[in-house]
């Protein structure tokens, strides 16, 4: 048995450039961080049951792939040429369409769970395209490779995507006073909705033409991003996003409903200097940055509008950053 | 002999400001993650190098959680390989001095671990046989070489090469100890904001 694990991510500017219609015209780039949220996925040779056992908020038996009804599990088996005698199950920190990233981290466990368990020894480069292949060339999802990336290198990166397809990773190099300061800045919060990128981010491909200039500045806006967070202004940094937030509203209008304007909004008001909501935008999680003592006031205003406006789930999401990216976390099959 | 003492200085100096910062920062972070997957740090050298190493051992078990040793912290688990001369010297005379590291590293060697070798020449064969074993593992390596970095800067992940013409080991050696002291001192900073919020030591 081996157990693979990959943490989610919050990507703070940058989001949006890394799909191929606009990276193919100008790098794309994002500023991105691993949390300690983890999926772990789990593969299990079953020498005896001639059969393919998959366990995750369902379980299937079946004797044939093609029954398989978990599209990336059945495609990743597919693509590497399993087709019996496997068992495989998956746990997460925090459930699916959370706008952390969750998809691509799920698809890289599974990469490199199913790679260990055939003997394949692949870098957290060839993880991460291996993932990106998966979801993007043989799924044909409408996503970038931005939390591919993420969860298979782990730690604080700007990952920048180039027209020829190579992916730069570029590891930054935070000191740990200020990534610790960092994470006081923060305060996450999960909506207790849930949405699909898919329909987000199929209006926001087409809409790319449109909005070119507007994307291009987003680009490159992750290097003063970086800069100001190097250097621990935290509050130049908290309007940045503000300022990010309020462009990319204009790319696709699925982005944010009115709730979450109302919710942002409040946080605003409540001493926060920016924030934005993680994922494609139509749910999942709200971030704001703010001064530490402002938190407090923040968490007790959005979650009180929050309730009124209907969602009952938003609560705060502690968390912390972690260096880890992808990882085997146990394997009982020395030889 | 003042001029002696100056000009040692002067050298240590002038190649202290030659290692790569972003080199340094690389095994910060490959350090870090191995710290929070619970993975081992092997360090091996030869010599003066297995001195550091050994320092570099107990430095990271210890001294990086000097102000939180009676709290339940979770620590460092920094290994010294081969852990007995006994196995050193039976590795060394029934195998080969070549296999003193690569050998006891494959009875320990784990994915989530992380192998620091330390070699002047870059070029030491047990050293080189080790870090084989860990690159099929998949493992990490932070190098740390003198000269021109032989195979080890080649084959490492963070590269901390200290560039001196051929034979310095006096300065490599010097060098290589204030970087384990470095890291060692980062370390120190990284639990203490973790428990008390501040590097105050």
């Amino acid at each position: 048995m081996i157990i693979a694990r990959a943490p989610l991510r919050i990507s703070f500017v940058g989001g949006g450039t890394d799909l191929p219609d606009f990276y193919r015209q100008y790098p794309g780039r994002v500023f991105s961080v691993a949390i300690d949220k983890f999926t772990y996925v789990i593969a299990n040779h079953i020498p005896h049951a001639k059969k393919i056992i998959v366990k995750y908020t369902q379980t299937e038996v079946v004797d044939n792939l093609d029954d398989l009804k978990h599209t990336r599990i059945r495609e990743a088996l597919r693509d590497l040429g399993i087709d019996k005698n496997i068992e495989i199950a998956s746990f997460a920190d925090i459930s699916s369409k959370s706008g952390l990233g969750s998809s691509s981290t799920f698809s890289v466990a599974l990469l490199k769970a199913l790679n260990s368990y055939l003997g394949n020894s692949l870098s957290k480069q060839d993880i991460a395209e291996a993932a990106s292949r998966l979801e993007i060339d043989i799924l044909k999802e409408p996503i970038g490779k931005q939390d591919q990336y993420a969860a298979a290198f782990g730690g604080f990166n700007v990952f920048q995507f180039n027209s020829d397809e190579s992916v730069d990773v570029k590891p930054v190099n935070i000191l740990h006073k200020t990534k610790n300061d960092f994470q006081k800045h923060l305060i996450l919060f999960f909506t207790g909705t849930t949405r699909d990128a898919s329909s987000v981010l199929t209006e926001q491909k087409s809409n790319i033409a449109d909005k070119m200039e507007v994307l291009k500045n987003m680009s490159d806006s992750v290097f003063k991003f970086e800069e100001l967070i190097l250097k621990g202004d935290f509050e130049q940094a908290g309007k940045m996003l503000d300022e990010a937030w309020k462009r990319k509203k204009s790319l696709a209008s699925k982005i944010s409903s009115n709730s979450f304007d109302k919710i942002y909004e409040e946080g605003i008001n409540a001493g926060a200097w920016g924030g934005k909501i993680l994922g494609a935008g139509g749910g999942g999680c709200m971030l704001f940055m703010a001064s530490p003592d402002k938190m407090a006031n923040i968490k007790e205003k959005v979650v009180a509008l929050a309730n009124k406006e209907g969602l009952i789930g938003f609560e705060e999401l502690p968390f912390k950053f972690t260096e880890c990216g992808v990882d085997i976390v146990y394997r009982d099959d020395r030889k | 002999m003042k001029n002696h003492i100056t000009k040692f200085f002067d050298e240590m100096n002038h190649y202290m400001k030659q290692v790569s910062h972003d080199e340094i920062s690389k095994a910060f972070r490959i350090l870090e993650a191995a710290y929070e997957r619970d993975g081992r740090i092997y360090v091996i050298g030869n010599g003066g190098s297995l001195a550091i190493a050994r320092h570099f051992v107990g430095d990271l078990n210890k001294t990086v959680f000097g102000h939180h040793i009676h709290k339940d912290v979770k620590r460092f688990q920094s290994v010294a390989l081969p852990t007995t001369d006994a196995e050193l010297t039976a590795w060394a005379n029934d195998i080969g001095y070549d296999m003193v590291f690569a050998g006891p590293l494959k009875n320990y060697v784990q994915e989530q671990d992380v192998l620091v070798a330390i070699s002047s020449s870059g070029n030491s064969a047990n050293i080189i046989k080790a870090v084989e074993v860990a690159k099929e593992k998949g493992i990490p390596v932070i190098g740390m070489s003198g000269f021109d970095g032989g195979k080890l800067n080649q084959l490492a992940d963070a590269k901390i090469l200290v560039p001196t013409e051929k034979g310095r080991y006096d300065l490599v050696e010097s060098i290589h100890e204030t970087i384990c002291h470095l890291i060692t001192n980062y370390f120190q900073g990284v639990i203490n904001y973790k428990e008390i919020g501040s590097q105050e030591i």
